[in-house]
């Protein structure tokens, strides 16, 4: 993480992979005879408080209440995906999943739902009933171990749900504690790449059936696996390649496949940080909780539309003017758009599209990119810059030098320098802020007619504000210019076929000849990505990996 | 032999009352105010710490806009005009400012709205309500005390914020003898001297919990170096909630500041404002001997701003707040403003109280927190804005303290939420409609 | 820009400054509308220090209630003892409300004074006294008449506002366009959000440009949108309801960024009936300005059935009359005095009052209702 990969670097290094070296590109998935690539040593990933809620509204229904606090999630390479693969549980952690493993449980086992949540009852309630503990405990615990208990552990939640069964003289207090301590087991709260010997490699590992189809599941879905997919895994239909790609196909044409869309993109957008955002209300008067969260719903729901229900081309993403609106948001647009629900009904979402004259377009221009990307009282083009950068293009831009002084930024009653790109010229006289500014600031200037909290607005202080830049080269003269050139950058496309990767797999990769063969293909089919996604799904990368490293364990 | 499994044994074989020994964090609300992981008197032998308690303080009428916000925002801030009374609090509380009631729709029941959306999170719809705040938290920390909250109104009233669901509101003592009646009667039993028979779901748990700590070893042989490593974070953690429980199954301390309080005499209760003044010290007093007994852990203190007066005049606080003109010169309601001041040193005279107790380095009011809260933001017009809120106490460690909090145009019930995760509700949000929220205040959650 | 040029043939409401142009060609007879919701609606008053003679304004409450007990008979020493119990508190109703708030008398029995004011002593309420209040001639009459005002800002004469020289030394009642008196805070507080918004759209050919222009009322299907901080939000949309009860159309002049109605119509709009169940101002004049940023403030004065305004109060008593509005009964017979409107064929008792209400409004769009459909 300390190397910093000065943009310059990172803009050469995009300009040489124009014209990728054929020879070193393999094709997408394996190929006999060749050696597979293998993604990295096998990871344990925590689950993410969505997948967490998810696995339980399978499971159970959407109408179990969680309650509780998750951990903060660690982000790595732009991903909370990736970061899933170092994170572990504090005690304060450990204290919510105890006790919303106990909610969930009593939930569960409450008087009034337990018919219809469980496959069976007791005999006599106030007795251990060994049989329906079994019958419970098995069911459960296929779908929060991902896989069938061993015998041992199903043995020992049985005897652990009879002991407090016959303590408390309730079968189903007894059930639910047992219950509580799988929903609070490791197992349950992380993802576990085990492993087996490859019969096809010798001397090899790869995914067990069962990793495998929590693998895809996860990927496609943001959860746990379906039956059909548990069958698949006992089966060993997983295993074959038609049969493998049989779920792969299922899952992507399943309407699940938006869930795990919507959170690839969560992840990807940085949207956690919403939890974070402030807007100063003096300022941006119309900003509210609901504004934050009708925000990130609408960039959701753009591109979901977009990708998934159209299957249209991923840089469309930088263009579309097509979008979800609602009143709240529709103030802040500046937009006309009537409810059509219930009175007063604050979620009501309407389809609309922008003008063609309208600035607006492209998920860059939405109150979820130019809000989350700016001060709690003003805009900063060197922070929506580099938004654009990391996140848009997979390029890293180095951290400011201390000792930066920032006053004349900061100072926007200032009476000469009215517009922040008049600031910004004065401030950059420091050539070693100016090269870092250069990276960022020219795309960030293009989006200077939205305010901090997402509007329109042609002046700045009383003074026009001027939207030109370039990008690598590119001009721009506005916002809309800007995601033109943002849909014919290759690095935005390509930067997508790299983070799915890591988001599939939990890794970071470098630009490899089979990334780069992947961005090919990705470009082939037309940039759709759900195509992406299957052919993420069907790369070895994606079920293989090498056993951990034992070194340090002794 | 695997580093791990090593690990494990000392952790097996390691009595609970040694856990610091073995080098392990505490979880943060085994912390007191001071940072110390226990409260024993001795400073040395290793103990409970002494539990945390609740109380809110509803205080109708409001404040005058300008004249309590602080101008700083975050640590350090220091009072402004109308929040003198509560200078020897500075550092120990903590300023809200800038929340918002939400009406969505529904006409503005003035002084009724704001209580029920600072009691319940939401505006009731019909008689069956949601329990109120301190009975969601009263269920969490006072599950084992003598009452489950103790509710009391300055003016002489029955009133109360505190409600169960359903219909049913939970009383108050109007008067501090009455009060004294009902916690240090006959019924009486000092708490030191009690038997102690351990919650039998609690040991229950503990021993599902041991069966979880006993995956370990098949899970370990599975995992690289690196995840080994978090593995055993997590069971670290796993052994916290275990120690945790584990403490609640033995005897717990004893209460060292316990006694009982003296009976008050010469009580007079009513809405004049000497017989208010006297009573809320008597309250207090009262109020913190029940806590250091251990008599119960949550309180709420209802002030029936309306109706107070001053002797010999035909107005009380409520119509001056509508009918009394500004004041040219100064800017405000004069004697709304000496009403306003009258509370806000009785606020202060009740926390004194709660202060007095010392408890090893800490006192009641340090084991607690006090929440502040009320129905407009400014009374002559019925505002319901720019609310000001306060909490004193560090809450047995769970609250960061000395912090201003500029929310504006949040919804109050972000306290609430805020309060129920600090003392260990289950709950990732709280409200109704506008007034849901699922944002603590972070900045001072310990 | 907020507006556009529609075809005249479509008579609908429209301020629909995004919608593409290409929708809406411009044609020759276009016409450009612009729309405002009302976030703030109150009676216009402008109380100063000395408005009320040298003993102030009309006592508060509790001293109301004392003179009442005095107007009963109860002499000095009783009414005295009375205020002195009613102090002290203690159980059981308070003795000088339990007197008060019976204190109509029917072939001297105590009867409810709220609903029977007549019944009741009239304790001859001082009304204010002063040269200036907002509002308009509604009359005519011109500054040729004793008992008219004259506006500040307009400097018109003649000016009819009875209302305000009636309710003008009650405390609740006195504020100024800023400092808004209490009971119109209290007012609408309790109907902006429980009621459908309140729209104003002004229509003309170029309203940048000096000229004749359309000013309509109606009401919307939504509430007031607000913002987090409870001030109405800007720019929100809403859709004017078809209800003719509440669709007011005035003829106008706009003049430097202000509108003028120079031909006076009357006004219904439906309301909450917490207050009224309708604000009727019969041969309303309106005066509106607009600002940069597309927000407005204005004025609307006509005739009010002046019991409208009693009922709203009486309903409420005698909670209302303790804890906001002041002396009720008190102000029916003011209201009554001053009524200077509509006399009743066979009395000859006036039946409404010169009143001027100020609102301030934001930017809105407008849709109309109907077309609605869902995509």
């Amino acid at each position: 993480m300390k190397q910093m990969h000065l943009i310059a670097v990172a803009v050469c290094a995009a300009l040489a992979s124009c014209a990728p070296a054929e020879d070193k590109v393999s094709g997408a998935g394996t190929t006999a005879g060749v050696a597979p690539v293998v993604a990295g040593e096998a990871t344990m990933r925590r689950l993410t408080a969505e997948q967490y809620q998810n696995v339980i509204a399978d499971l159970f229904g959407d109408t179990i209440e969680l309650g509780g606090r998750f951990e903060p999630e660690l982000r790595v390479n732009g991903l909370m995906a990736v970061g899933a693969s170092s994170v572990s549980v504090t005690a304060a952690g450990m204290e919510q999943y105890d006790m919303m493993a106990r909610r969930i449980a009593a939930q569960i086992m409450d008087e009034k739902r337990r018919a219809l949540m469980m496959p069976c009852q007791p005999a006599d309630a106030k007795l251990a009933d060994d049989a329906c503990a079994r019958q419970f405990l098995a069911e459960s615990g296929l779908w929060l171990y991902r896989r069938p208990l061993t015998d041992a552990e199903l043995g020992s939640y049985v005897t652990t749900a009879n002991k407090a069964a016959a303590r408390l003289g309730n079968f189903h207090d007894g059930l639910a504690m047992s219950f509580s301590a799988m929903l609070a087991s490791p197992r349950f709260l992380f993802r576990q790449e085990t492993l087996e010997p490859d019969p096809a490699h010798k001397g090899q590992v790869r995914l067990t059936a069962y990793a495998k189809a929590a693998q895809l599941s996860f990927f496609l879905w943001n959860s746990g696996p379906d039956r059909a997919l548990f069958e698949a895994a006992r089966t060993g239909e997983i295993h074959t390649p038609k049969g493998y790609a049989k779920q792969v196909d299922r899952m992507i044409a399943s309407p699940r496949l938006e869930r795990g869309v919507r959170a690839f993109f969560v992840d990807n957008f940085h949207f956690d940080e919403f939890s974070l955002l402030t807007k100063d209300a003096e300022i941006f008067p119309k900003f509210s909780a609901q504004v934050l969260a009708d925000a990130q719903e609408q960039t959701l729901r753009t591109v979901v539309d977009l990708l998934v229900k159209r299957r249209g081309d991923y840089r469309d993403i930088f263009t579309t003017k097509k979008t979800f609106l609602t009143q709240e948001l529709a103030a802040i647009y500046k937009v006309p758009v009537a409810e059509h629900g219930p009175n007063g009904s604050p979620d009501i979402w309407q389809a609309f599209e922008f003008s063609k004259d309208s600035a607006y377009g492209g998920v860059q221009s939405q109150i979820a990119f130019t809000a989350l990307h700016s001060h709690p009282g003003r805009s900063s083009p060197t922070i929506r810059g580099k938004a654009i950068r990391e996140i848009l293009m997979c390029q890293k831009v180095p951290a400011p030098p201390g000792n930066v002084d920032f006053k004349l930024v900061q100072d926007t009653n200032n009476p000469v320098y009215r517009t922040v790109r008049q600031r910004m010229d004065a401030h950059a006289t420091n050539p070693v802020c100016t090269g870092c500014h250069k990276i960022t600031d020219p795309m960030g200037y293009a989006l200077e007619t939205f305010d901090g909290g997402g509007a329109f607005r042609t002046k700045e202080n009383g003074a026009d504000i001027d939207a030109s830049g370039t990008l690598d080269g590119k001009q721009f003269k506005s916002a809309m210019e800007l995601g033109k050139v943002l849909h014919d950058s290759p690095a935005t496309a390509n930067c997508l076929v790299n983070r799915m990767a890591s988001y599939a797999t939990g890794r970071t990769f470098k630009r490899e000849p089979w990334i780069q063969a992947m961005e090919q293909g990705f470009a082939a089919q037309g940039y759709v990505v759900p195509e992406l996604m299957r052919a993420v799904a069907l790369h070895d990368v994606f079920t293989r990996v090498a056993p951990p490293a034992q070194q340090a364990a002794n | 032999m695997n580093k791990l499994a090593s690990r494990r044994r000392v952790l097996k074989s390691t009595t609970v009352g040694l856990a610091t020994a073995v080098g392990l964090p505490l979880l943060d609300c085994f912390l007191n105010a001071n940072g110390n992981a226990m409260a024993a008197t001795d400073g040395k032998k290793a103990g409970a710490p002494l539990p945390v308690c609740f109380g809110t303080w509803w205080q109708g009428l409001g404040l005058n806009p300008g004249r309590w916000i602080p101008e700083k925002v975050g640590a350090g801030y220091t009072h402004n005009v109308e929040l003198k009374p509560l200078e020897k609090f500075t550092g120990r509380m903590n300023v809200i400012s800038g929340t918002k009631y939400f009406l969505d729709g529904r006409p503005l029941e003035t002084h009724t709205t704001g209580l029920q959306i600072a009691s319940m999170g939401r505006i009731p719809t019909g008689v069956n309500t949601v329990a109120s705040l301190d009975s969601e938290i009263a269920d969490v920390i006072g599950k084992n005390t003598r009452f489950r909250s103790i509710e009391l109104a300055l003016d002489g009233s029955r009133a109360s914020v505190s409600k169960r669901a359903g219909s049913a509101t939970n009383p108050s003592d109007p008067s501090p003898e009455a009060l004294y009646a009902r916690i240090f009667g006959p019924e009486f039993r000092d708490p030191n001297a009690a038997d102690f028979t351990p919650d039998v779901q609690a040991m229950a748990r503990r021993s599902v919990l041991s069966d979880v700590q006993d995956e370990r070893m098949s899970l370990a042989k599975e995992l690289g170096a690196s995840d080994r490593a978090r593995l055993d974070e997590y069971f670290t953690a796993l052994r916290q909630v275990e120690q945790q429980l584990d403490i609640e199954l033995r005897k717990p301390d004893p209460l060292p500041a316990c006694s009982a309080s003296a009976k008050p005499t010469d009580i007079k209760t009513g809405r004049e404002v000497a017989f208010v003044e006297q009573n809320i010290k008597m309250f207090g007093t009262l109020m913190a001997h029940a806590l250091a007994c251990g008599q119960t852990r949550v309180f709420n203190v209802m002030v029936g701003s309306l109706g107070l007066r001053k002797p010999g005049t035909t107005q009380s606080w409520h119509p001056l707040t509508h009918e009394e003109p500004i004041d040219d010169a100064l800017g405000y309601q004069k004697e709304v403003t000496w009403f306003i001041d009258f509370m806000n040193r009785g606020f202060a005279s009740f926390l004194t109280e709660l202060d007095s107790i010392k408890e090893g380095a800490g006192t009641v009011l340090d084991r607690s927190v006090v929440v502040w809260q009320t129905d407009h933001g400014y009374a002559r017009t019925h505002t319901i804005d720019a609310l000001p809120i306060f909490t004193v106490g560090g809450a047995a460690g769970r609250l960061k303290t000395g912090i201003h909090v500029s929310a504006a145009g949040d919804p109050a019930t972000r306290i609430g939420l805020t309060m129920q995760q600090a003392m260990g509700v289950q709950r990732g949000s709280w409200g109704g409609l506008s007034n849901e929220t699922s944002k603590t205040f972070t900045e001072i959650l310990a | 820009m907020r507006s556009m040029k529609r075809p005249l043939a479509a008579a609908v409401l429209f301020a629909a400054a995004a919608f593409p142009a290409a929708l809406f060609p411009r044609a020759a007879f276009a016409l450009e509308s612009r729309s405002v919701v009302i976030g703030w609606l109150g009676q216009a008053t402008m109380n100063g220090d000395k408005d009320c003679g040298a003993e102030g304004p009309n006592p508060v409450i509790g001293d109301q209630y004392l003179k009442h007990l005095k107007d009963l008979g109860y002499s000095g020493e009783e009414v005295e003892a009375l205020a002195k119990k009613s102090a002290e508190g203690g159980p059981g109703m308070d003795p000088v409300l339990e007197i008060v708030w019976m204190r109509g008398r029917v072939d001297g029995k105590p009867t409810n004074p709220y609903v029977y004011p007549e019944t009741a002593i009239d304790p001859k309420l001082k009304p204010l006294d002063g040269k200036f209040a907002f509002g308009f001639d509604l009359d005519g009459k011109g500054a040729d008449q004793a008992s008219a005002f004259t506006d500040p800002d307009t400097l018109e004469k003649g000016v009819d506002h009875e209302m305000y020289r009636a309710l003008g030394c009650m405390r609740s009642f006195r504020g100024s366009l800023t400092g808004r008196p209490t009971y119109w805070a209290w007012a609408w507080g309790q109907t902006r959000d429980s009621q459908p918004a309140w729209i104003v759209t002004v229509t003309g050919e170029d309203l940048s440009k000096d000229g004749d222009v359309t000013v309509t009322f109606d009401r919307a299907l939504e509430h007031v949108k607000s913002n987090p901080d409870g001030s109405p939000k800007s720019d929100a949309t809403y859709r004017a309801d078809p209800d003719p009860r509440s669709h007011n159309v005035f003829k106008g002049k706009m003049k430097d960024g202000a509108v003028t109605v120079s031909e006076a119509a009357d006004f219904r709009m439906l309301q909450n009936p917490l207050i009224a169940p309708e604000l009727r101002l019969d041969h309303a004049k309106v005066r509106i300005s607009f600002k940069e940023d597309g927000s407005a403030t204005g004025m609307i004065g006509g005739y009010q059935p002046w019991r409208d305004l009693y009922w709203g109060m009486a309903n409420g008593a005698p909670g209302v009359e303790l804890c906001v509005t002041g002396d009720i009964v008190g102000m029916y017979y003011l209201l009554k005095h001053h009524a200077d409107f509509d006399p009743d064929p066979k009395t000859g008792q006036n039946r409404a009052i010169s009143a001027t209400y100020y609102f301030e409004a934001v930017p809105a769009f407008t849709t109309p209702a109907q077309q609605t459909a869902s995509k």
